[in-house]
């Protein structure tokens, strides 16, 4: 480039700076305008928004390991990945053992000695062992469990408090060799707490403790999930301040769910455990989520299967111990009447003891670093500053359409708008019918589609098609052509701005640990016009802007 | 709308059993260990895990004793006598030493060991078969499915395979005794035809 050809551009960006900055500057205004109102909780409307909008990602791509990595099938001969294995008990599985709900204690230690043949990496007793129990049970209990631990297997025990353990400890049992049983050293108590969103109830979001506001992050009792996950770290102390540090009493992860079932349970689950939802069910108008899905997205085996080979007699033993190699077990129940279920985004009710498998599955998945609402994080603002800087790219671009469009268009009428012509030829349609009856039948069509939702679709289209043909038949073929050049800078925006979208949600649940929820919101700003809703504010900032111009100009003159 | 996946899983539990979500629980008979007379244990089902063994009875309950190798059990290595059964799934062995003095005659449960029972039961079950014909055709007795025909030493997909029922999963690979009728299976475009 010569030197006078350098001057010239550098003469150019001088004189286009400030038209640069003012961009910029009405693009922030815009952008922070449309953070205010994504965020605007007014009765918690946003949350439901945002919560949904996560569920639809989780149900679209859950099954995909870009988005939620899963361990496979470890190879032959190379240990297996660590993975989770619920282990259940129901009422047929109590029988076997002439025992009935509630599970006794010794239940409970007869299925650890069978649990034991296994070898699993850890086992968690999703039971409260609170209730008075003979005091032989509880020390066979111990004593089972402390041979576990002595084989390497680390045993947890749901509480609610820290004095639930007293109930076994009070028993004080002695081993063979008569050293005492300390319930402390057998069994790792942890919370069982669960938490659900407000707005629906929903189990997406899963406490790192349970501890009230009075205490500091870490001296609750640590919930069952991130306890098993710390512990199987080099780390495990580490491994629980990191995750517990800093965060509010409330705080929890967010879990991602897989729509598809663990391949295990195709051997009992009634309907499929292949789950495909597309997300074109959506765009037509269908349920976006699956319905009933007979097939949790955890291994499940069943307690009866365990304790008597009939129950499933393809279930061999090789395959047991394949199934338990690396794995964690999560003992739940699933009787009539416990009323002990979660309600999942995509699996609808589950036995709860699947929400703490899905945690557990989900600090395995991503490496101990879960995804994590903006609300709990440290410094909050900066995430919502993300937040803004995504919106504030978004806002650019819709100026930089709109300035475009302004130019293809100088009558300023909007792509979509119907041109002058078409109205002229439609009005006196309408207008061949009495006012009453027009009004009325189209009342009567909206009414239709309101109730028929499959109508909407079918209507809109009609309306679209309708519309196009009568454009054709009467704008004026220059008007047609400044339409379909302002219609593809439309196209063209939006396909940027749905990059910018991809691209943010991605760098936020890769490297910012944030859950996909923020899209939905970003994708209405973007896309249905919202923005043209709010430029009324920068008329006003314009007008601002003059009157400062002229208050300054005028205090330079005087 | 969302139906609790509880009733789901009792359903399950109903078709695996046998029985409805309604029934009140009872465990499974379709092994019947307890009715096989003279049963007897063969054997661990994995050599190298320690066989978990129970102290009790029915009346009184069962309490674990302790885990011992099959060794510990069975010094020579032969066959134990089933003294005792409990609902299909805990079989009681003569041994009341191995997990020391005081725990009565100790039980196993049917999960960790081979009986004889199972064997017997395994040979003497009508097997459907099916056979590859010098004609490139297939020919099956009455009771074989119209799934394809898997011909023994063929390897079967484990998975699909481990889906099915027992009997229609190991049908190929075992003689059928006293099997007369065939059942010709019809030649298709998916059959494979004898190379000329």
């Amino acid at each position: 480039m010569s030197m006078g050809g350098a001057g010239g551009l550098g003469r150019r960006v001088r004189e286009a700076r400030p038209r640069l900055v003012r961009g910029a500057l009405h693009s922030l205004l815009l952008a922070a305008v449309a953070l205010f109102f994504l965020n605007f909780n007014l009765v918690g409307t946003a949350s439901p928004s945002k919560r949904y909008s996560q569920d639809l990602v989780y149900a679209w791509f859950g099954d995909e390991a870009w988005l939620y990595p899963r361990p496979r099938a470890p190879a032959p001969g190379r240990a297996a990945a660590p993975h989770v294995v619920v282990v259940m008990i129901d009422e047929q599985a109590l029988a076997l053992r002439g025992a009935r709900w509630p599970a006794p204690v010794e239940f409970h230690a007869q299925l650890l000695a069978e649990l034991e043949v296994l070898r699993p990496r850890g086992i968690l007793l999703d039971f409260l062992l609170i209730d008075p129990a003979p005091r032989t049970d509880i020390c066979d209990l111990l004593g089972v469990a402390a041979r576990l631990r002595a084989g390497g297997t680390a045993l947890y025990l749901a509480v609610t408090q820290p004095g639930d353990l007293a109930t076994l400890q009070a028993a004080a049992c002695l081993d063979a060799s008569g050293t005492p049983l300390s319930v402390d050293r057998v069994f790792t108590p942890v919370s069982v707490q669960r938490q659900a969103d407000d707005s629906d109830f929903v189990g997406r979001h899963y406490p790192f403790e349970q501890r009230d506001d009075r205490q500091a992050p870490g001296e609750g009792i640590t919930s069952a999930a991130v306890r098993m996950y710390c512990d199987a770290t080099p780390a495990p102390k580490g491994c629980v301040t990191r995750l517990t540090d800093a965060m509010p009493a409330n705080a929890g992860f967010e879990l991602a769910w897989s729509p598809t079932g663990d391949p295990f349970n195709q051997r009992w689950a009634a309907g499929s455990c292949v789950e495909t939802v597309s997300p074109l069910r959506a765009i037509l108008n269908k349920p976006a989520l699956p319905r009933e899905s007979r097939c949790p997205p955890v291994a499940t085996l069943f307690a009866r299967v365990l304790l008597n080979p009939a129950e499933d007699p393809t279930l061999s033993a090789e395959r047991l111990f394949t199934l338990s190699d690396g794995a964690f077990f999560m003992v739940g129940g699933n009787f009539r009447g416990s009323a002990d279920l979660v309600t999942t985004p995509l699996h609808t009710l589950l036995p709860g003891v699947y929400y703490h498998a899905v945690a557990l599955q989900n600090l395995l998945a991503f490496d101990g670093s879960p995804k994590v609402r903006k609300e709990y994080r440290t410094p909050k603002i900066a995430f919502y500053c993300y937040d803004l800087l995504v919106l504030w790219l978004l806002a650019a671009i819709f100026l930089w359409r709109q300035q475009w469009l302004h130019g293809v268009r100088p009558l300023g009428l909007s792509p979509f708008e119907i041109s002058p012509a078409a109205r002229g030829w439609i009005a006196p349609f309408f207008a061949r019918f009495p006012t009453p009856v027009w009004i009325v039948a189209a009342t009567g069509l909206l009414l239709l589609m309101a109730t028929y939702h499959d109508l909407q679709l079918i209507a809109v289209a009609a309306a679209i098609v309708t519309v196009i043909i009568i454009e054709l038949r009467v704008a004026r073929g220059s008007e047609i052509r400044e339409r379909l050049r302002g219609l593809l800078l439309y196209l063209a925006a939006m396909c940027l701005s749905l990059a910018v979208i991809v691209g943010a949600v991605w760098v936020g649940y890769r490297w910012l640990r944030l859950p996909p929820g923020d899209w939905l919101g970003y994708f209405s700003f973007a896309a249905f016009g919202f923005f043209l809703a709010h430029t009324a504010i920068l008329e006003f900032g314009r007008r601002i802007d003059e009157l400062y111009a002229a208050r300054t100009a005028g205090g330079h003159s005087t | 709308m969302k139906t609790p996946l509880v009733v789901l899983l009792a359903s399950v539990a109903g078709c695996l059993s046998g029985a409805s979500a309604d029934q009140p629980p009872s465990p499974s008979t379709g092994q019947n260990a307890c009715r096989v007379p003279d049963n007897r244990v063969l054997g661990p089902r994995m050599s190298e895990r320690p066989l978990p063994l129970l102290s009790g009875d029915a009346a009184h309950g069962f309490r674990p004793a302790c885990t011992v190798p099959w060794s510990t059990l069975s010094p020579d290595k032969q066959s134990l006598p089933v003294v005792g059964c409990y609902q299909d799934n805990l079989l009681q062995l003569a041994n009341d030493a191995a997990c020391g003095p005081g725990t009565g005659r100790l039980w196993v449960s049917i999960r960790w060991v081979r009986t004889s029972g199972e064997q017997q039961r395994a040979q003497s079950t009508p097997t459907a078969t099916c056979q590859r014909l010098e004609t490139g055709t297939y020919a099956a007795t009455r009771d074989f499915p119209a799934t394809p025909c898997t011909p023994p030493g063929t390897a079967p997909d484990g998975d699909a395979n481990a889906a099915r029922p027992a009997a229609t999963a190991a049908a190929p690979s075992l003689p059928t005794p006293g099997a007369t009728a065939t059942t010709p299976a019809a030649p298709s475009a998916a059959t494979p035809r004898p190379e000329r």
